[in-house]
């Protein structure tokens, strides 16, 4: 009994003390106080992703809180999924019932966004996504009809487009491809092999294989692909396993172009394998880094953030300045953030026209090149 | 596919001897233990785990590498590759000592059965891996590349790759070290006394406790030696190669009979031999289901492994 009495009264306590956090910024007398969200992974082997997706954000808001000084006051609520599908259906829940939230920036992954969609759904609270590439999210045609209607759109093109460019920037340049395919046997992965298939040309495959993430030796992967004689080799998965690969395969002596998407573009990959090994390893992804923009905005979000920007930074950007936006316009309900940011038609970071289709992809959109130089990734423009 | 197999027949070879050598020294961590407890340590995998960072943070902190360096050559990389191998051996071996001391030495003392060490093993396995997983923020944490992956020869059509032979040739001198302790000196034979029978050991004055933490320095210095060939063969570690590499390693131990140092080594070749053949024939998605499936039939016909004898019998 006195066990109890203690924790409902530190529970008073804490209530007492996040209601005193909450009122905080509003002594500033007008200024309208409103609660958008972040969900990625924050801890965890993915961290690094959903911590710059996160400043990005927050840099966002950080001009948007200091041109509205005095009007609005944006705060982010964080949601730590680990970009873990489990994880994210036991943090949704409580962002979902937290009516204060009126916009959801993520989920970062696939994996977890479909996981989180049924609790979203369920209160309607309006998802932007700055890095879901899944096809099915948005597609009609999946069973079910679209997974994410009516709440979820992203600013991101989808792995649909990615195939194929992926496919078309590892072939780039080479007279005769032979390409030899290796997914890491998660949706992800798999998917996006599924949409290179159709458009590799008869003649230029030189082999699939699929390998768990959990591998940590390659040489029978290796093997087969010195046997099929392939001169390109595309890696589709994440960046983990990719260095380890690339780096097995290297050293056998393969010498042919290597390859890999968006799951492999990030800050640590360089850091997993000898610059000398993944020297002209090519990438994908459907984001343009900051510097590529603008070394004005580049050097302003460093100053501000107080580190450079990430991977998924201009798309994260876009995603809070759609919502942003919507506030500046009187926005305060999760149903009219919804039907604002159906309505919205605007400008990405990069110039291009922003607005969404029907199902929440994003209406044109570019994938990107990318390669590794010196021990660091390079943008190399547009995949045409 | 028989054709391809046979043109990859000794690239492959090569590439699973070291990957079994390394299986070899880690399933001596285990067997060694069992042999004179009759316990199974299964915190060895994660001393392994701690080595393998060791030979990361010699080779990445002390002599500062980073993957743009220049490749170290000459006397240079061998000290280089020398300090890692014993700074590995000397912390798995410090290490298993102390678990030793800290989880076994008082349930031993009471009596307490199987179970109570057992379970005391798997907590520590779980605090060393959570720690490591805590301070790596759960990310894999790559070894900078210190020694160029060079081919040194061909043996039919396959490249010789240096790291392998590495592996391969100073496996065996450990191997050879090991045998020579444990069958020769006077502190092997009380090794062997106190496996075949501890009570009567005792009454001839062999210091019980002395011989067991002997026994896991052993277990250990060679687990640690595992961790730095893993590291100078895949250049990365994380928290939980523990786990996987431990697995693979048991079962080595298992199939070729615990207990046993011959065990461990027929049982460690097999293992890397037969992951990697049944990589490349049937898609690296059934290596499990391969070996695991081999294991059962073997252990169906001798139970005790393919050379279950006890550890006093190994006479090389």
């Amino acid at each position: 009994m006195k066990k109890l009495r203690l924790t409902s009264v530190a529970a008073a306590a804490a209530l007492a003390a996040a209601s005193l956090v909450a009122y905080a910024p509003a002594s500033n007398a007008a200024a309208k106080t409103i609660t958008l969200a972040f969900q990625g992974p924050l801890t965890g082997e993915e961290a690094q992703v959903g911590q710059d997706e996160l400043a990005g954000m927050q840099y966002a808001i950080k001009l948007f809180n200091a041109k509205n000084k005095g009007k609005y006051v944006v705060k982010v609520v964080q949601a730590d999924d680990q970009g873990d599908p489990a994880q994210a259906a036991k943090v949704a829940p409580g962002i979902a019932s937290n009516n204060k939230i009126i916009g959801l920036v993520g989920a970062a992954y696939s994996g977890a966004t479909i996981a989180s969609l049924p609790f979203y759904k369920q209160r309607l609270l309006p998802m932007i996504s700055p890095s879901a590439t899944r096809v099915s999210i948005t597609d009609p045609a999946s069973p079910g009809g679209a997974l994410g209607l009516p709440v979820f759109h992203r600013v991101v093109v989808t792995d649909r487009v990615q195939g194929p460019s992926l496919f078309k920037l590892a072939t780039k340049g080479v007279a005769s491809p032979k390409v030899f395919v290796v997914d890491d046997q998660s949706a992800y992965g798999v998917g996006l092999v599924d949409y290179m298939k159709p458009g590799i040309p008869a003649g230029q495959s030189a082999g699939f294989d699929s390998v768990s993430d959990k591998t940590t030796d390659w040489s029978a992967t290796v093997s087969k692909i010195k046997t099929a004689g392939a001169n390109v080799v595309i890696y589709t998965g994440y960046f983990p396993q990719a260095a380890v690969f690339f780096k097995q395969l290297r050293d056998s002596g393969y010498t042919g172009i290597l390859a890999g998407g968006d799951g492999v573009l990030s800050p640590s990959f360089v850091t997993l394998a000898p610059a000398s090994v993944l020297e002209g390893v090519r990438l994908t992804a459907g984001t343009v880094p900051l510097a590529d923009i603008s070394t004005k905005l580049e050097a302003d979000f460093k100053k501000k953030m107080g580190k450079a920007s990430g991977v998924y930074a201009a798309e994260s950007i876009d995603a809070a300045n759609i919502f942003l936006s919507c506030i500046a316009k009187g926005v305060s309900t999760r149903a009219a953030m919804l039907s604002c940011v159906k309505a919205f038609k605007g400008k990405s970071l990069t110039g291009a026209a922003l607005a969404f289709d029907a199902n929440g992809d994003v209406a044109g959109g570019a994938m990107n090149g990318f390669e590794v130089r010196g021990g660091a990734i390079k943008f190399t423009g547009p995949v045409k | 596919m028989i054709g391809n197999f046979l043109d990859q027949f000794w690239s492959l070879t090569f590439g699973g001897l070291s990957l079994g050598f390394i299986y070899i020294l880690i399933a001596l961590g285990y067997t060694m233990v069992y042999g004179v407890l009759r316990m199974i340590n299964f915190a060895n995998s994660e001393v392994f785990m701690i080595a393998t960072f060791a030979t990361v943070i010699i080779i990445r902190d002390v002599y500062n590498f980073t993957q743009t360096s220049e490749y170290a050559t000459g006397f240079k990389l061998w000290l280089i590759l020398g300090t890692a191998l014993l700074a590995s051996m000397a912390v798995a071996g410090i290490l298993s000592v102390l678990i030793e001391l800290i989880a076994y030495r008082r349930l031993r003392r009471m009596n307490s059965g199987v179970l109570a060490p057992l379970i005391s093993a798997i907590g520590v396995s779980m605090v060393l891996a959570e720690t490591m997983r805590i301070l790596t923020d759960s990310r894999p944490v790559a070894s900078p590349r210190a020694m160029e992956k060079k081919f040194i020869g061909k043996f039919f059509d396959a490249d010789i790759r240096l790291d392998n032979t590495i592996i391969i040739v100073a496996a065996i001198i450990l191997l050879t070290l090991l045998l020579a302790f444990v069958n020769r000196t006077r502190l092997g034979k009380a090794i062997r006394a106190v496996s075949m029978n501890p009570n009567a050991s005792k009454l001839m004055g062999i210091n019980i406790d002395g011989v067991v933490s002997i026994t896991f320095l052993v277990g250990g210095l060679m687990t640690g030696a595992a961790g730095f060939f893993y590291v100078l063969k895949y250049e990365n570690s994380s928290f939980s190669i523990g786990f996987e590499l431990g697995i693979a390693a048991f079962t080595a131990a298992i199939l070729g009979g615990i207990g046993n140092i011959k065990g461990a080594f027929y049982g460690g070749l097999s293992l890397g031999l037969l992951e990697t053949y049944a990589s490349f024939f049937l898609g690296t998605q059934w290596k499990a289901v391969t070996v695991f499936t081999i294991l059962v039939v073997v252990l169906y016909t001798k139970p005790n492994g393919l050379f279950g004898e006890a550890l006093t019998q190994t006479r090389a």
